[in-house]
């Protein structure tokens, strides 16, 4: 039997592990979406490439994803997907980086090319256009999308579960198989869900509503 | 006289069939101010971002003082830095401070250490008479105020030319005069000048040659009392009548 000291004590530990996938892959996928959403836009040559990465991602279910980089490629590359923690960050990293690429691109359309010719047009590289011009404006742009692929995160970090990463799902597993208890352990953690996504989400979307307004964009 | 900038033979063709700029050469001397009329649809804007190489031409080529543009190998950014470039639709930098749109050249292509292009930007924001607009977004300011911080970005870095596509055609009317007025101080301080613009009583005051531009073409030049008075080609002579009665009609309004 778990005493509820212990049992919160538990479900700190699934919070923060939680927390910790789902920040980590949306930084790794910011890391690796905004150069994708670039590519895209910009180097048509390259754009395919993007494109099947995009579809791939997008297109196969997390699960699967999962299951296949830990049992499957595990079994042969041990390090690094035989960590369970890390297997379930990688794929939510690169799902979510197909994800953010998209949500980049339209920013990028939204932002507009004129703004890049008129960075050409002072002597500006592309690239330092690139940095000074689109990427400041992309991020405004952007923060809805933004927060509601960090809720996206919170709640497809439950499918670390099956890899048996002991976050709020598994501890929540845990609870009910030593409690007896079919529905305390789940509202719990329904609850816990809400809590980790819905502020910060309308946070981000209120704060990019609240530039876009005063930047006109 | 040296010329600032030249053209020879120069050719752009959009998706195979719209020649937008057809066989042109034009130069433009020190200190001088040219201005381009025609009909919408002319190429009159293809014209002017391929001579800034911001639309890169197909054929010809483009002389900014000695150095040709249009060879390979050119540094394309280096040459833009010395150009200056004003949009019909101004294109201000929307994530930065009427002040922070004039430094960022000034810093980041120039590198100017922090203190001097702020002092070389709050200068260009005098000059255009916007220097308490410094800390302001572009989206807090009207267009004539916008256009004329395009202006303080594009001068700020004193460039040998000055290109300017419609300056005045996406305000309102009684936004107009505040740009029309700081493109007339240019003009007094000697600033070399292209403009596209149907602007007639400044193009009359300020210009030193007008180009009627149609069809891709170079129609006809000469200084502007020989197209108030007398414009040889058919073409030039209707498209002038109506601008001229479209003035009148608003200076009356």
């Amino acid at each position: 039997m778990l005493d509820v000291f212990q049992q919160l004590q538990l479900m700190l530990g699934g919070v923060s592990t939680t927390l910790a996938i789902s920040i980590l892959s949306l930084f790794f996928g910011f890391i690796i979406g905004l150069p994708l959403a670039f590519i895209r836009s910009y180097e048509k040559s390259l754009g395919f490439l993007v494109d099947v990465f995009e579809k791939v991602f997008r297109g196969v279910p997390e699960l699967v994803l999962m299951l296949m980089f830990y049992f499957g490629f595990g079994l042969f590359v041990p390090f690094p997907f035989g960590n369970a923690f890390f297997t379930a960050v990688f794929v939510l990293s690169l799902r979510s980086a197909a994800n953010q690429s998209q949500i980049f691109r339209g920013a990028i359309r939204g932002v507009g090319e004129e703004q890049m010719v008129a960075g050409s047009s002072l002597g500006l590289s592309r690239w330092q256009s690139i940095v000074r011009v689109m990427i400041p404006q992309v991020f405004i742009f952007s923060t809805p999308g933004l927060g509601s692929e960090y809720a996206l995160l919170v709640k497809d970090s439950a499918y670390a579960f099956v890899l048996g990463v002991i976050e709020i799902m598994k501890v929540t597993d845990m609870i009910r198989a030593a409690t007896y208890d079919p529905v305390t352990p789940y509202l719990a953690s329904a609850f816990l869900y809400i809590l980790l996504t819905f502020p910060i989400a309308t946070y981000l979307d209120a704060w990019g509503s609240r530039k876009k307004k005063k930047l006109g964009l | 006289m040296a010329n600032v900038m030249e053209c020879r033979h120069l050719w752009k063709t959009y998706k195979q069939h719209i020649v937008a700029v057809k066989d042109v050469s034009m130069q433009i001397g020190k200190g001088e101010i040219k201005l381009i009329f025609g009909p919408s649809g002319s190429g009159k804007s293809t014209f002017l971002r391929c001579m800034a190489m911001l639309t890169l031409p197909d054929k010809g080529d483009i002389f900014l003082g000695d150095e040709c543009l249009t060879k390979p190998g050119v540094d394309l950014n280096k040459a833009r830095a010395r150009i200056g470039f004003v949009f019909q639709h101004i294109c201000l930098f929307r994530h930065l401070t009427a002040l922070g749109n004039v430094e960022l050249a000034l810093r980041r292509v120039l590198k100017f250490p922090k203190e001097v292009a702020r002092e070389r930007a709050l200068q260009a924001l005098r000059e255009v008479k916007m220097e308490e607009w410094a800390h302001h977004y572009p989206a807090q300011l009207s267009g004539g105020q916008q256009q004329r911080v395009g202006i303080a970005r594009a001068l700020a870095r004193n460039p040998d030319i000055i290109l300017l596509d419609e300056p005045t055609s996406a305000l309102d009317p009684e936004l107009i005069g505040e740009v029309i007025d700081t493109l007339r101080d240019l003009a007094t301080k000697g600033a070399t000048m292209l403009i596209v613009s149907h602007e007639m009583p400044f193009a009359r005051e300020v210009a030193d040659e007008m180009i009627f531009y149609d069809e891709g073409k170079i129609v006809e030049t000469g200084p502007p009392e020989h197209f108030f008075k007398n414009p040889h080609s058919e073409r030039a002579r209707k498209f002038l009548t109506r601008l001229i009665k479209k003035t009148q009609r608003e200076q009356n309004a």
